[in-house]
């Protein structure tokens, strides 16, 4: 009896801490394959790819603890690394009119509008038409999937890929924050802690971060309780607008360039990132440190796999499984406690 | 009265970590006999029960069914051996008509043809319909109607099994006295078929109506059973808490001031309410009451500003307010407590402390930003005022049980600071040593100078606690009586005015 | 009130893209009308496909010919129905980019359905087979030949290592380690880019004496590394290159010496990676080539810059002036090939080639 409590007890533990195993294992079998994987310039490399995709997780877990979703996430993030490097460019080929490029902190202005006000049309249509976010961003995503195509073909572009950005611009973006020995840590790295450490606060220390919670919890106790649903709703999703459209703005100089096809599947990885971190679709639960495990995990995998030759074939049935067993693990939470 | 038994569980026991749910747990049930099941929430009628349907695999005991051990699957296989359930929270596809729901998992087919025939599953309710005296149609959609309507469903359901055992958990917690006794009648019949019932209830005065035995449990273990003709409700009581409970009411101190609620001809949108006008006292609780579906709670609603006015002018203290939505009316110093907790009350997946503070989260900023310590200070004297019965304020709210999850909501409200309180049906599914509790409080309130306005389906619990009764009828106001000087009959005589 | 806010918006939304569909397509014919010429596009965000698209609507424009541009946005099914729409619609002419390259169905399909309204087709850039095309009567295919742009990026790749083996050979073990980055799996081109680009490479060099190209990870049997998407994206080898950098890099004394790219798109991904790990910024750094093919507008300044080394042009504007002679010649009733540039290669009675070019600076 005593024994079979404490086997219990243990299982608990290691489906509780599972991700955080799942890590580990991962880490240390490439790690004895290949002893390079945790050379430095590896774990600069892990965290450097973790740090890219963390400001859109960050967004994209407010909608899920919502209950909702965004499948419009990768789009905003792409119509913003357009708007980002066609204006933070020597070459003028959007808008040829242009003569200088524009000052940075007016980019980031713009594109934080942008990305701001199809975030809040998402949530408007969401909170007032009682739409489900799924649909509403099905929706959103192919007008501003249009949109892009549209303006890449503004100017004398041609729908071509933009680069060409200023070297001030990449410099704020993938400049070195340090450097350990001759591997430079990038100031994106830098820039993804803070925007960890500003959405930690929201969520834990705001009243819109205790309403969402709420909302997501059960909508219509949130109202009875008091919480102004709708605009709850629409701050989320107008809240994770910015951060695709940070997302956005920090990947054009970091990949380099951007085009049609930058962001594309992007939120695919950041809703699978959640929801292994235990932002459940439920709805009202996780946590930041959740979304970070969940990036962490998914680039190890990326990375891990890279490292031991993996066939890339086999890279996406190894995603695949490691989400469908984080979900399993996670509703048992919510299945075990009657 | 045959004495067949029908039904017997012998020395059931089952453990969750870290608790001993059922020790050693007896219970008989005879056919034709209708035999309650009683004890205060957690005592292990539930746990009880699903060991019955295998919800619960049992660790110790046996089952026998007409003399031949059982040992069920799940639900429906109990279903099929002809033992049933109707369950306190239904749980029904409200999306679906009233014939999908009773023969859900086995549809009659057409002949020859992998189609279901609506025909035959039309006849074969309205059947079972007849039988049971049940006015309903078939096709209606199950969220159209209401509570007890689908209840009404259920038990049907339960009778086109065949059933020879039926389990009643709580059947009457959202009936009215009228609907209470259509079940009753039907409850009758199915004993004088034979069927064996089960009853499981909080409350004494029907179980000593309906129930010819009676079977109490306290703290997971078989605490007796009794005849119900020779046993008073005090008796049970005593048997249910191990203590003597000479009042069920607290002695009422509070004293009435002056006007703080002024109502006038409030009519709502899209209900039938119409033309309410009253007023409350600072210090006093008001009851309403009225049958199912009078307006009761719809006039709660209206003022909390949930619904949509059509109508009508509310003032506080003299001065008119206009409690648009929710957040208005706690601004003007409003708290509704709803009645169905679970759809409309709870956050079941937030902790106990998000629970409480979610109403008053202004009260806890410091520079802009929330602060644990004032956050986990007013949980707790939540949780110490009310007497809340939880691990830590980081638990599960849906993990505590009923009346400790009410408790949790009226912290909520309590912290907002309101001076005028709507409860709708505050103790329904609490146990008698919670609802006491909650009775305490709600005096302690108006002995604060608030006014509590109480929604009750219990008549004995309005004019147990009560100064004056608003009476619902129709939608419309039947009258006020004070509490003291009326009398059941006087309120369901004004209740019954405008059916 | 919902209501009449949810028409409102509505209408908004369809005002606005209409709105924007007319100043994108410029001068279209007007809606209820039919187009005399219906062009039919895989997908709108292909790089080249879109300056292809550029060029021919100035073609088409100046040769006052009414038309419209439809995105079957990589489906198919959707490009399927929106030609049987456009026949019914009652169009002139159909410019086909086939969805599935080489699908003979889906090409039967298309020409069953164009016979049917007796319209002619002229498809492009997409192969399909001989065989199909020619057994209708009004219909030609502009090409390119398809294996020709990786032939000549391995040839280009042959001759610039053999010419520099020295420096390309940084760690000087006498071999050199390549990556090649794949766009999608099962698409002809890319098969044939990523197969030619190092065949044709290692042919050259081991006429020479020289050992062939090795792939940088010789645990890998695939020998390339695939956009995991399919979108042939900057992204893709940006990540991978960054990956690669942080375990093969000349501290470690197997640094990738050479970088062979499916497209531009990807090879300016490897680029900007390089330049972050400080390669291929100047002349004060180390150069790693890269090639890549389509010769778009910045890779040609990344090699006048002298950070890439090499592209394959594939010639938008002919490919867009053959497909609108063609398709003019099929308004008129000429015949197909009749008045066509004398530089493009005719095969037999059905083809069209546009020929490639090396572009190295």
């Amino acid at each position: 009896m005593e024994k079979k409590f404490d086997k219990k007890k243990i299982l608990d533990l290691l489906l509780n801490n599972a991700m955080y195993i799942i890590i580990a294992l991962l880490v240390v079998y490439v790690a004895i394959k290949r002893p390079k994987f945790l050379g430095i310039a590896s774990i600069i490399n892990i965290i450097s790819l973790t740090a890219s995709k963390l400001p859109m997780a960050l967004g994209i877990a407010g909608c899920i603890v919502l209950a909702g979703t965004d499948i419009s996430a990768g789009k905003i993030v792409g119509l913003n690394a357009c708007i980002t490097a066609s204006l933070l460019t020597t070459v003028y080929k959007i808008w040829p009119n242009m003569t200088a490029p524009f000052p940075i902190p007016v980019v980031l202005l713009i594109v934080l509008c942008v990305g701001g006000l199809i975030g809040l049309f998402n949530g408007f249509c969401v909170a007032q038409f009682d739409l489900h976010p799924y649909i509403v961003t099905l929706s959103t995503q192919l007008i501003i999937y249009g949109i892009i195509l549209i303006y890449m073909m503004l100017g004398t572009n041609n729908g071509m890929a933009l680069s060409g950005m200023t070297e001030e611009y990449k410099q704020l973006i993938t400049g070195p924050l340090f450097n350990i020995g001759t591997v430079r840590v990038p100031r994106y790295v830098f820039y993804a802690l803070c925007f960890v450490g500003l959405m930690w606060v929201i969520w834990n220390k705001t009243t819109f971060g205790k309403n969402m919670f709420a909302v997501g919890s059960n909508k219509v106790a949130a109202e009875v309780s008091g919480v102004n649903v709708k605009k709850t709703i629409m701050m989320v999703f107008t809240l994770a607008g910015m951060m695709y459209a940070i997302t956005g703005f920090i990947d054009a100089a970091r990949v380099g360039s951007a085009n049609a096809t930058t962001g594309l599947n992007y939120e695919s990885d950041a809703i699978s990132a959640c929801v292994i971190g235990g932002v459940s679709f439920v709805g009202g639960t996780g946590k930041i440190s959740g979304v970070i495990i969940g990036v962490l995990l998914l680039q190890v995998i990326f990375a891990g796999l890279n490292f031991l030759s993996v066939n890339a074939n086999l890279i996406y049935i190894v995603k695949g499984l490691i989400i469908l067993i984080a979900c399993a693990i996670d509703m048992r939470k919510y299945l075990t406690k009657k | 009265m045959s004495n067949e038994v029908l039904l017997r569980m012998e020395h059931i026991s089952k453990s969750f970590p870290g608790v001993k749910a059922l020790d050693d747990v007896e219970l008989t049930v005879k056919a034709g006999t209708v035999h309650a099941l009683m004890g205060e929430n957690g005592a292990g009628k539930s746990t009880l029960m699903k060991c019955l349907f295998g919800i619960y695999h049992k660790d110790e005991g046996q089952i026998f069914l007409n003399g031949q051990e059982v040992d069920f699957k799940d639900s429906k296989d109990a279903l099929e051996h002809g033992v049933a359930m109707v369950h306190q929270e239904l749980n029904q596809a409200l999306k679906r008509n009233v014939m999908d729901n009773m023969w859900l998992g086995r549809f009659p087919m057409m002949d020859k043809l992998p189609f279901v025939s609506e025909k035959q599953m039309y006849e074969k309710t309205m059947e079972v319909f007849k039988d049971l005296n049940i006015d309903v149609n078939p096709k209606t959609i199950m969220s159209e109607m209401p509570v007890s309507q689908r209840q009404m469903v259920e038990i049907a359901k339960a009778v086109s099994y065949n059933s020879k055992i039926i389990v009643f958990d709580e059947p009457t917690s959202s009936l009215t006295e009228v609907e209470v006794e259509h079940l009753f009648r039907i409850i009758n019949s199915l004993r004088d078929r034979g069927c064996g019932i089960i009853y499981i209830s909080h409350k004494m005065d029907e179980i000593l109506r309906i129930s010819d035995e009676v079977t109490i449990m306290r703290d997971g273990k078989y605490i007796a059973t009794k005849d119900s003709k020779n046993i008073t409700m005090n008796e049970i009581i005593k048997l249910m808490v191990g203590r003597e409970i000479t009042n069920v009411y607290p002695p009422k101190t509070n004293t009435i001031g002056e006007k703080l609620l002024e109502v006038k001809n409030l009519s709502a949108e899209y209900s039938k309410l119409s033309d309410v006008s009253f007023v409350g006292y600072k210090g006093e609780v008001l009851g309403v009451a009225g049958l199912d579906g009078s307006g009761r709670t719809e006039l709660l609603e209206n003022i909390f500003g949930i619904a949509t006015r059509k109508s009508g002018e509310i003032y506080v203290d003299g001065k008119q307010v206009t409690n648009k939505n929710p957040r208005e009316s706690i601004k003007n110093g409003f708290a509704m407590l709803t009645e169905e907790r679970r759809a409309t009350g709870i956050f079941g997946v937030r902790d106990i402390q998000a629970n409480s503070t979610i109403s008053s989260l202004k009260k806890y900023l410091n520079h802009g930003f929330l602060d644990n310590k004032k956050l986990s200070e007013a949980t707790q004297w939540g949780i110490d005022t009310l007497k809340t019965k939880t691990p830590s304020q980081k638990t599960p709210i849906r993990s505590l049980s009923g009346g400790n999850q009410q408790k949790v909501i009226v912290t909520r409200w309590l912290l907002t600071d309101p001076t005028i309180l709507l409860l709708d049906e505050p103790t329904r599914g609490i146990d008698v040593g919670a609802k006491y509790e909650i009775y305490e409080l709600i005096l302690k309130l108006a002995n604060e100078g608030k006014l509590v306005i109480v929604v009750s389906s219990e008549m004995p619990e309005l004019l147990g606690i009560c100064d004056r009764i608003l009476v619902m009828s129709g939608g419309r106001l039947a009258g006020e009586v004070d509490a003291k000087n009326t009398t059941q009959e006087e309120i369901m005589t004004l209740a019954a005015k405008y059916v | 009130m919902k209501k009449l806010l949810s028409v409102l918006l509505a209408a908004l939304m369809v005002f606005t893209l209409a709105g924007c569909n007319n100043s994108a397509n410029g001068g279209d014919a007007p809606a209820s009308d039919a187009e005399d010429v219906a062009v039919f596009w895989y997908n709108h965000t292909d790089a080249y496909l879109s300056s292809v698209r550029s060029a021919m609507t100035d073609a088409l424009e100046s040769a006052g010919v009414t038309y419209n541009h439809y995105d079957a946005n990589t489906d198919q099914t959707t490009q399927t129905d929106q030609i049987n729409t456009a026949i019914a619609k009652g169009v002139k002419v159909l410019v086909v980019n086939q969805v599935e390259a080489s699908n003979d169905d889906v090409t039967k399909t298309i020409l069953d359905a164009a016979a049917a309204a007796n319209l002619p087709v002229v498809f492009f850039n997409r192969s399909v087979t001989e065989e199909v095309v020619t057994s209708y009567a009004n219909t030609a295919y502009v090409g390119t030949d398809y294996t020709q742009a990786g032939h000549m990026e391995g040839k280009m790749v042959g001759d610039y290592v053999l010419a520099n083996y020295d420096t390309v050979d940084l760690n000087g073990d006498g071999v050199i380690s390549y990556v090649m980055f794949k766009g999608q799996e099962g698409n002809l081109e890319a098969d044939a880019r990523t197969q030619y680009g190092v065949e044709d490479a290692d042919a050259i060099l081991t006429a020479a004496g020289k050992p062939a190209l090795a792939f940088y990870d010789a645990d890998n049997a695939n020998k390339y590394l695939l956009d995991l998407n399919g979108a042939w994206s900057n992204t893709a080898s940006k990540e991978y290159m960054d990956t690669i950098l942080s375990q093969y890099n000349e501290e470690n004394g197997n640094m990738v010496e050479l970088v062979i790219a499916n497209n531009d798109d990807m090879a300016l991904g490897a680029v900007n990676s390089l330049k972050e790990h400080g390669y291929n910024g100047g002349a004060d750094q180390v150069t790693i080539p890269v090639f890549g093919v389509d010769a778009m507008d910045f890779a040609v300044a990344l090699i006048n810059e002298g950070s890439m080394t090499g592209t394959v042009k594939q010639d938008a504007v002919g490919m867009a002036d053959a497909v609108k002679t063609i398709a003019v010649n099929f308004l008129n009733g000429n015949g197909a090939f009749d008045g066509i540039n004398s530089a493009y290669e005719l095969e037999g009675t059905w083809r069209v080639n546009i020929p490639y070019s090396a572009y190295n600076g």
